[in-house]
């Protein structure tokens, strides 16, 4: 009776797995596969390219299969998840690095099984991809650094140049983060009134932006405007505001344009937010892999639009 | 014990049955290989973890201890040191953590879930402070043997695998120390009063899954290239999921390392069989959270109902 313990449990997985088999047995036509492997599936900016990669793969006849980790940051099992799609034999992978260096030796056995790559949303460390011998077909995405770039010129313009500046930042060390914090940093800098006078990592998420935060407002109560490195650590910075009952007077400028975020901004709890377009990454990536297995030539990078977001300018 | 082992690996070839019949991609050897590549690593930290539930303990910081591992001995490489000079660094900076915490627990007489807890925190910190939160990546191509070479046809991870889990049978089943550590875990009191050093045998298992961290740290930064302070984020849940399924008794003085490696290999198992098939990452938590939980909930069943 003892022995049966784990047969038990496992015959429930083998119920769960073959009533989810969401990918019909596709008879035999010969429809290409493109894969698409993000960092994660539960951030609505991924959400969103892969609703626009979904888009484009209906429309230009191919089959479209998503993976990604549970973790954003969880580039081990990134690499798992290309090594396993690879056996499947897809024929092209765009993929989202959830670390810049680490994915190039998944992307190694990619390229022995000649498969064509596409970057999408967050380069490849240069040296690590020359090192390995990998080149991407193109990387398809914005510019971080631009679109901090764009928040630090849009602050210094609505403050007159007169800022008290609290930074949220991401999970330190990550590319993404960094690169809008140096494009911001950058851009205020050429003013001499604003001052950066709080820089505190809230990784990323809503709940730490509250607290961070709100800790930032305890030490230094002139905080008048707020950077955040993505909109769910400004809305988090949001709720830290209101229940300090200082809403509307303190600035917050956030990143990615989320649902949420738009519709603070619309209710002028939030001033703006950076806008880039997975929707369109998404449908450029899948857009791309199609003409490369067709043998046409795509350019070395393909930049999405960025745009900033405020209430005059409307929700797009 | 015996057929319990034996029932936990007729669970393993019911999986690898069920993905046979459901992907004609499952059985090939390039996807076996890298089954067995994929489950290295967890394996390894969760053989380590074995001994802790067996002594009836817990560890929480194995995955900090994997990261702050890690960084040493990247940053040892980095600085021009000799893998020969920096890999005993590694696991000598994961043994030490593995010390404290049992210190923690035998002479402080703190809680295991409590002293791994706050290890867990200052382990991560001190990864993330070591290296200002940066990955340290670039290594030669010496060291990466460790992820990428192979003797024959068996991957050298798997390899590193293998022999932590003969030496890690080895010293459960065959030394004195092994036989403590169940003695402890079955009733510490009354090991003690038989007059077992007890305090000196629990360290020394926090240090043995102290040292599997950093084993696994090895691989780890091997086969990514790259030291992450990030590294190993939540990977204590998943050693302790492979102990669990693998027939270890969290009440401890019961369980194998045999049991935890084919764990191990039905976590990995069933983690490539969902990618195979394209089921979605928010399915593959339900999964495996409901054949752990199964697993221990037909154990416990049996349990009462035997005694």
């Amino acid at each position: 009776m003892r022995k049966y313990t784990v047969p038990a449990a496992i015959a429930l997985a083998c119920v769960a797995l073959s009533c989810n088999r969401d990918t019909p047995a596709a008879g035999a036509d010969k429809k290409k596969t493109v894969a698409l492997v993000l960092k994660t599936l539960n951030h609505p900016f991924f959400v969103d390219m892969r609703r626009g990669a979904q888009e484009a793969a209906d429309r230009l006849g191919v089959t479209l299969q998503v993976q990604a980790a549970e973790r954003e940051i969880d580039v081990d099992k990134q690499m798992q998840i290309v090594e396993n799609m690879l056996q499947t034999g897809i024929d092209a992978l765009a993929i989202t690095p959830s670390g810049s260096r680490e994915i190039v030796s998944a992307l190694v056995k990619a390229k022995a099984a000649n498969v064509p790559i596409l970057i999408v949303d967050t380069r490849l460390d240069p040296k690590a991809a020359a090192d390995a011998g990998i080149t991407a077909k193109t990387f398809i995405g914005s510019d971080n650094y631009e679109g901090g770039k764009l928040a630090g010129d849009y602050v210094i313009k609505v403050t007159n140049g007169k800022a008290r500046i609290g930074v949220l930042e991401g999970i330190p060390g990550h590319e993404t983060a960094d690169s809008r914090l140096r494009g911001f940093r950058d851009a205020v800098a050429k003013s001499h009134g604003i001052t950066i006078v709080a820089s505190q990592p809230a990784n990323w998420e809503r709940d730490q932006g509250f607290n961070v935060f709100q800790n930032m407002l305890q030490a230094h109560h002139n905080i008048d405007t707020v950077f955040a490195a993505s909109d769910l650590m400004a809305l988090g910075a949001i709720e830290a505001i209101a229940a300090a009952g200082k809403t509307g007077t303190i600035k917050v400028v956030g990143f990615d344009a989320l649902d949420d975020a738009k519709k603070a901004i619309a209710e002028g709890k939030m001033e703006a937010s950076v806008a880039q377009f997975p929707y369109e990454m998404g449908k450029a990536a899948v857009e791309s892999a199609v003409k490369v297995l067709a043998g046409e030539s795509v350019p070395p990078d393909i930049m999405v639009k960025l745009e900033m977001i405020t209430k005059s300018a409307g929700s797009r | 014990m015996r057929a319990r082992r034996f029932g936990t690996l007729i669970g393993l070839l019911l999986l690898c049955a069920a993905l046979w019949i459901l992907t004609p991609h499952f059985l090939t050897v390039s996807n076996l290989l890298n089954i067995v590549q994929q489950t290295s690593i967890n394996a390894i930290v969760a053989a380590g973890m074995t001994f802790v539930i067996i002594s009836a303990g817990i560890d929480l910081s194995v995955g900090s201890i994997v990261a702050w591992s890690g960084v040493v001995l990247g940053a040892m490489l980095q600085a021009g040191q000799p893998a020969a000079i920096a890999v005993p660094a590694a696991l000598l900076a994961g043994v030490g953590c593995g010390l404290i915490n049992g210190l923690l627990v035998s002479i402080g007489r703190l809680p295991p879930f409590i002293a791994t807890l706050g290890m867990m925190s200052v382990a991560r910190g001190a990864a993330l402070v070591f290296t200002e939160g940066r990955p340290v990546s670039g290594f030669s191509e010496g060291f990466r043997w460790i992820a990428t070479g192979s003797l024959g046809f068996v991957p050298a991870p798997v390899l590193v695998m293998l022999i932590v889990y003969a030496i890690a049978h080895f010293a459960l089943t065959r030394t004195t120390f092994g036989r403590y550590v169940y003695a402890i875990g079955g009733n510490e009191e009354a090991t003690r009063l038989s007059g077992v050093a007890v305090r000196f045998h629990k360290t020394a298992v926090y240090a043995v899954s102290g040292l599997m961290s950093a084993v696994a740290a090895i691989v780890l930064t091997a086969r990514l290239n790259s030291a992450q302070p990030i590294a190993g984020m939540m990977s204590e849940l998943d050693a302790i999921a492979a102990t669990v399924i693998g027939g270890t008794s969290l009440l401890g003085g019961e369980g194998s390392v045999g049991g935890t490696l084919i764990g191990a290999l039905i976590m990995g198992v069933l983690r490539n069989g969902l990618n195979l098939l394209g089921v979605s990452s928010f399915l593959q938590q339900i999964v495996i959270g409901v054949v752990i939980v199964v697993a221990v909930l037909v154990d416990t069943t049996l349990k009462r109902h035997r005694t």
